[in-house]
């Protein structure tokens, strides 16, 4: 059942973030719900779930972006592993440990994006115009993150009332 | 101590495969050049109508709220119509947001009808996921005639290119995307050059030759030669030339007269 309802969790995310999360974008941009969900993910799946749930997410989020196929696999899959491996020896509770981890994150999927594109796409793109943007990009997320922390830590509670031994952490 | 180095062996399996898989990803990408991945279609069939279930309901919230509070002034005025004024307040804010629609595809339609090539009307229902390219989702496809590599624009102008067509939905690369390239000339002096988007809201205008006298307000139109717009589609006007003392060409900022930030509804030209 787990499986299923975090399927589509995860198809209200993708289209909120590409339907209308635009009506909320400040200078052009827009906060990163997928980055969000897989920092979650990372932090309260139990074992290495939160590594798979990353890929998968970035996965999805490639194939519905116009971007090259895999870049967000590999910042959002290596997002999902650091906090799988750190998340016992971290403490993201509280609204200010949230907002420093998911702006670390912002930077590390910027400085990926950034790399990649630089490598792959050498000479058809510079990339430095996502320089002026990315403190906003980190800040944002940072300021949506609590909130949607919040909105996910009680989708975690329902879950694990209504379907116990699942692989979540608990609360 | 076993159990924290089997623990590290793991995690380095771990981290190489989603390195390894990130890789073969773009690899693949990179090596495709036709077309889109299966898995690619496949996701965007299995959100597009989920997509296109929350604009259409974001849409009628939104316009219910503008509406409704346009109509406030009206309902005070017409108090011994009290009875049944929520019907009416329902019908006005239907009837509003037709008008607005209509406002709205009214252009699109006399450009159609003016122009010499067959278009097909298309209702933007999602914006690309990521936050660095310029990418939209439009609600016709395959089934309605959509193909890759057709043109987008608005009664303004340019819009983009469709890189995707599924059955009843399609992904179109905005000429604002990093990746666009458009072989455009400037409208007056007839000098060649390509119009390629920066990934922000203006354009550059690149190989215009620092001979060529461009100014400040000239107008761009696509040039017909990249196989994908036809000749003579505004593109948009220049709104920054700079001169360089050593270099052969000049940089030029475009800006798209289409409202790339505001599209709603789109046409699809037919080649």
């Amino acid at each position: 059942m787990l499986p299923f309802i975090l399927f589509l969790f995860s198809l209200i995310v993708f289209s909120a973030q590409s339907a209308f999360i635009g009506l909320f974008s400040f200078n052009g941009v827009t906060p990163d719900l997928i980055l969000i969900l897989a920092v979650y993910c990372g932090i309260n799946f139990q074992g290495n779930g939160g590594v798979g749930m990353g890929c998968a997410l970035g996965l999805a989020q490639d194939c519905l972006s116009g971007g090259v196929l895999g870049i967000n696999t590999l910042s959002k899959g290596l997002i999902g592993f650091f906090f799988s491996a750190l998340k016992n020896k971290i403490m993201v509770d509280g609204v200010i440990p949230i907002c420093f981890f998911l702006m670390l994150s912002s930077f590390f999927d910027v400085l990926v994006f950034y790399t990649v594109w630089s490598l792959l796409l050498k000479g058809e793109s510079s990339g430095v115009y996502l320089f002026p943007d990315f403190l906003i990009y980190a800040g944002y997320n940072a300021f949506a993150g609590p909130l949607l922390f919040f909105i996910f830590n009680r989708g975690k509670k329902w879950i694990m009332l209504k379907f116990p031994n699942q692989a979540l952490r608990p609360l | 101590m076993i159990k924290r180095g089997s623990k590290g062996k793991k995690n380095i399996i771990i981290l190489s495969s989603i390195v390894f898989l990130s890789f073969v990803l773009m690899t693949i990408n990179i090596r495709t050049t036709a077309g889109s991945l299966f898995l690619e279609k496949a996701v965007a069939w299995v959100v597009a109508p989920i997509q296109s279930g929350f604009t259409n309901t974001v849409n009628a919230i939104s316009g219910m709220f503008r509406h409704y509070f346009f109509l406030v002034g009206v309902a005070k005025e017409n108090e011994h119509l009290k009875q049944n004024i929520d019907s009416l307040k329902k019908r006005n804010v239907e009837l509003a947001e037709q008008i607005l629609w209509q406002d709205r595809v009214v252009g699109l339609i006399e450009y159609k009808e003016q122009s010499n090539n067959k278009a097909i009307l298309a209702s933007v229902i999602g914006r690309d996921a990521t936050q660095w390219s310029k990418e939209i989702f439009i609600n016709k496809g395959t089934q309605q005639g959509v193909g890759e590599r057709m043109a987008v624009v608005t009664d303004a102008g340019v819009v983009g290119h469709v890189v995707q067509a599924l059955a009843t939905s399609s992904k179109v690369l905005l000429i604002s995307d990093s990746r666009s390239a458009v072989d455009a000339l400037f409208q007056e002096t007839r000098v060649f050059g390509v119009v390629a988007g920066t990934g922000q809201s203006f354009c550059d205008m690149k190989y215009v030759p620092v001979s060529a006298k461009v100014e400040i307000g000239d107008r761009v139109l696509s040039s017909g030669l990249g196989g994908i717009f036809p000749k003579g589609l505004v593109v948009g006007t220049v709104t920054q030339v700079k001169k360089k003392k050593q270099g052969l060409f000049q940089e030029i900022m475009v800006t798209p007269k289409a409202d790339l930030a505001r599209l709603e509804e789109v046409l699809v030209l037919l080649p």
